[in-house]
């Protein structure tokens, strides 16, 4: 699986026009200069042997240096995985903290005003660009209310206050984004498993609402929201361009950008891989916890 | 930029002497001196650095934000902005372009002597000056890392083409040998951080990506991806810096950055949204500060594409182009319309100005040619220079009346030059920055099969006064060569020149000892905090 990955990320990253020299070299630079480049990063060799050079390293968990920076790229993409992690977990629960709520609350009442109140702002969330989002944020709270800090990123290990106040606003936008999806999803499958014979059994023999929501509802309508969600976390996990680059937040995302704009193979082929890797990782943990959360499931 | 200053460099390689005292005096004198004003900072706790400290206008640490992460540190490789904006306050360079005029004045060489053939030139440099790790700066440092450059071909290795060898002379100087007269060697040297000279043996004792060893003010303490922080360094040569150091903060969305200098967070940006300049001119909160640019935008037409290589096609559009309003759409004002490449109120400015910016004048021109309407033209620009693509929708605009069909062709960065050097297009629109001597504004784009020629201009009279110029020692011999060239590139329309932007750069009120400059380097020597 990772091998054909590899050999299409590799592909992929190599088709895209664009001449990472040229690119490194700026404006001026002589013909010398340029070949001197060339041959220094590796792409005067055939394709062939660049990927298996790059494919032999990165078994060993070497995936090359960064034609931009001149640093490792296993380095680079550790460097940014925490403030990746960290964000991608808060927005996660800033999502689930409004969607689960706002979700079951308009499907048990539909068609109320609730329940097109709760359809207008998921719709609004859905809709309104997230880089929007995060300039108004800006402005708002860090500019005429000033109570947050406008961007950037310190270590919770440093300094845990200024990280959390730093984290806010992103994460905010972020989880209001996959919020907004992942409320219709719950609205959607809460009115499905309520509908359903045993819920209706249930309600006939007489138990009380709560526990018929609780028990018989809210926990089948659930299960396929974890899928949901760990497609949303994986995607997170890949890094949110905009938002990191609004809020100055050094996640992946950036990383994966400017390497790309300054097409440097080592580090977009890094950056891929481990997108990839994190997919699959993703998927798996979903369906293990299917198993445990899904009696049916268990052989 | 006075139109003396060119003349001054001429007197100044003649006498060979330090004039470090007067420049530093003009720095002092030309510094912006800003009205003492608190302000701004409340409220927000900004973490570390903590930026605005000291009511007594000393110490403390400058928080600037950048828009982008230096992509590396080593001098000699890197190309970006982003670096440069850093190295400069760590690195030093034998000569520098002063704050105000661009001309090149002493920095680790003391002064310069040239042989009467012009073709040696012996550097005397500063004593007493170390490198950051304590070391000592001689000669053999000099010499190791300009050849570092020219031995391994890195990024700056074309300044070196006419250099025959670097070598330690008598009693500690420099000596350069030249296979041909240079008269711009200073600003071949020392016009940017680029030519930085590293301690001998710099590349094997250091990682130099990620490490930082020079003679600069600051010295770098830390780089990773939320920020850059360098100390100031007490044994610099021209006497440490007021401020403890500086922290580069990097916040690439214009708003967020000027939102952080209005709330304090920050004391100093150049990431200023142009479409707000003019409201910050009234702005208490933020000193706002301009300086006509040494950059220039322009567009250009393939050669080699029909109806493009028509000298006449290329007047009529030249022609129709309205100048001054590209350069209000494109900058918000902030950019001065210019139809050579060189800005107005510097020496080698030309006033040349043969287009009249007027529609009908091209329609004649193209009729009394004989040229064939509608003319379809693709227009290559790219996103991520937002000013381009504006550029290029009011050129569109103003070419429609004469029968020239722009399509604009938007393309991301790294596209748009592999079509450049493949010539696989009709036209493209960009700029040139930090050009300082007229030798960088218009050799290698215009001398036939120049380096930077991609439109494929090729005119023996051209090649001639340029070939000439670059090696003419006297200023004002070397002048009007350039004006006489740069009037056929414009006839030929070589280049269509469209305006010089303005430096853009805010901070906070009372911060003094910084001067903005107009090719946009950075320098935190001798700032002040509020």
């Amino acid at each position: 699986m990772l091998v054909g990955v590899s050999v299409l990320v590799f592909a992929l990253v190599h088709l895209v026009p664009g001449d990472p020299v040229r690119l490194a070299l700026g404006t001026r630079f002589s013909q010398e200069s340029y070949d001197a480049l060339r041959e220094r990063s590796g792409l005067d060799q055939p394709l062939l042997v660049q990927y298996f050079t790059w494919a032999g390293r990165a078994l060993t968990g070497d995936l090359g240096v960064s034609f931009r920076t001149g640093e490792p790229v296993t380095l680079l993409i550790l460097e940014r995985l925490p403030a990746t992690l960290l964000l991608a977990g808060a927005a996660i629960v800033v999502a689930l903290l409004i969607a689960v709520p706002l979700g079951t609350v308009s499907a048990l009442r539909p068609r109320t005003l609730l329940d097109r109140a709760a359809t207008v702002v998921s719709q609004a969330g859905i809709s309104i660009p997230d880089f929007w989002m995060g300039i108004v944020f800006i402005l708002l709270f860090a500019g005429t209310l000033g109570w947050l800090p406008t961007g950037g990123y310190v270590s919770p290990a440093d300094d845990p206050a200024g990280f959390l106040q730093r984290l806010v606003m992103p994460a905010v936008v972020t989880g209001v984004v996959s919020g907004s999806v992942l409320t219709r999803f719950v609205r959607s499958s809460v009115l499905e498993a309520r509908g359903a014979d045993h819920v209706r059994t249930a309600e006939a023999k007489g138990l009380g609402t709560r526990v018929v929501l609780s028990w018989h509802v809210l926990r089948n309508a659930l299960l396929p929201l974890v899928t949901v969600t760990g497609v949303q976390l994986a995607y997170l996990l890949s890094g949110v361009v905009v938002v990191e680059i609004v809020f100055s937040w050094p996640g992946l995302g950036q990383l994966a950008l400017q390497a790309v704009q300054s097409r440097d193979y080592p580090v977009l082929q890094g950056a891929v891989l481990l997108f990839a890797l994190t997919f699959l990782v993703v998927n798996l943990v979903v369906d293990l916890l299917y198993t445990r959360l899904d009696p049916r499931i268990r052989v | 930029m006075t139109d003396h200053s060119a003349r001054t460099l001429v007197r100044r390689q003649a006498a060979g002497t330090s004039r470090r005292a007067g420049a530093l005096a003009a720095t002092a004198a030309a510094a912006l001196v800003l009205a003492a004003c608190s302000g701004g900072g409340e409220g927000v706790d900004t973490g570390a650095g903590g930026g605005a400290g000291g009511g007594d206008g000393s110490g403390g640490t400058l928080v600037a934000a950048v828009s982008a992460q230096p992509d590396q540190l080593d001098p000699h490789v890197t190309s970006a902005y982003a670096s440069f904006q850093v190295l400069e306050n760590v690195y030093d360079t034998l000569v520098v372009p002063s704050p105000e005029d661009l001309v090149m004045e002493p920095s680790l060489a003391t002064g310069w002597e040239t042989s009467e053939d012009g073709l040696t030139w012996t550097f005397t440099l500063r004593e007493g000056v170390t490198f950051h790790d304590g070391s000592d700066l001689d000669a053999a440092d000099v010499v190791y890392s300009f050849n570092r450059i020219i031995d391994e071909e890195l990024n700056p290795s074309f300044r070196f083409a006419d250099v025959a060898s670097v070598e330690e002379g008598d009693g500690g100087t420099v000596v350069i040998t030249l296979t041909q007269p240079t008269p711009n060697l200073l600003a071949l040297i020392g016009s940017y951080k680029g030519l930085a000279i590293l301690p001998e043996g710099a590349a094997e004792d250091y990682d130099l990506t990620t490490e930082a060893v020079g003679t600069g003010p600051f010295a770098l303490e830390s780089s990773d991806a939320s920020g850059t922080v360098l100390a100031a360094y007490p044994d610099y040569w021209d006497g440490a810096p007021t401020v403890d150091g500086v922290e580069f903060r990097y916040i690439t969305e214009p708003a967020a950055a000027l939102t952080a200098l209005q709330t304090g967070e920050v004391q100093w940006t150049d990431n200023v949204p142009p479409q707000q300049v003019e409201a910050l001119e009234s702005d208490d909160a933020v000193e706002l500060a301009t300086v006509e640019s040494v950059d220039y935008w322009y567009f250009s037409m393939n050669y080699d594409v029909p109806p493009f290589d028509d000298p006449a096609v290329r007047r009529a559009i030249a022609t129709a182009v309205d100048r001054e309003a590209v350069a209000e759409a494109a900058t918000f004002g902030a950019g001065q319309a210019n139809q050579t490449a060189i800005p107005q109120g510097s020496f080698y400015a030309s006033d040349y100005a043969p287009y009249p910016s007027d529609t009908e004048a091209a329609i004649a021109i193209l009729e009394e040619a004989g040229v064939q309407t509608p003319i379809q033209m693709g227009l290559m620009v790219t996103d991520e220079l937002p000013a381009s693509v504006t550029a290029a929708q009011v050129v569109a605009a103003q070419l429609e009346p004469i029968g020239v069909e722009v399509s604009i062709q938007t393309e991301d960065f790294a596209t748009w030059l592999d079509r450049q050097s493949q010539g696989d297009f009709d036209a493209f629109l960009l700029s040139w920055l930090g050009n300082i001597d007229p030798f960088d504004f218009y050799q290698s784009q215009h001398i036939t099969d120049g380096a930077s020629n991609y439109q494929g201009y090729s005119n023996p009279e051209v090649d001639a006064l340029l070939e000439e110029a670059a090696v003419e020692t006297d200023e004002d011999a070397r002048k009007a060569l350039y004006d006489e060239a740069s009037a056929i590139i414009v006839d030929d329309a070589s280049y269509v020149y469209l305006y010089n932007p303005d430096v853009v750069q805010a901070w906070a009120p009372g911060l003094s000892g910084y001067t903005i400059r107009a090719d946009r380097a950075i320098n935190f020597e001798q700032v002040e905090l509020p």
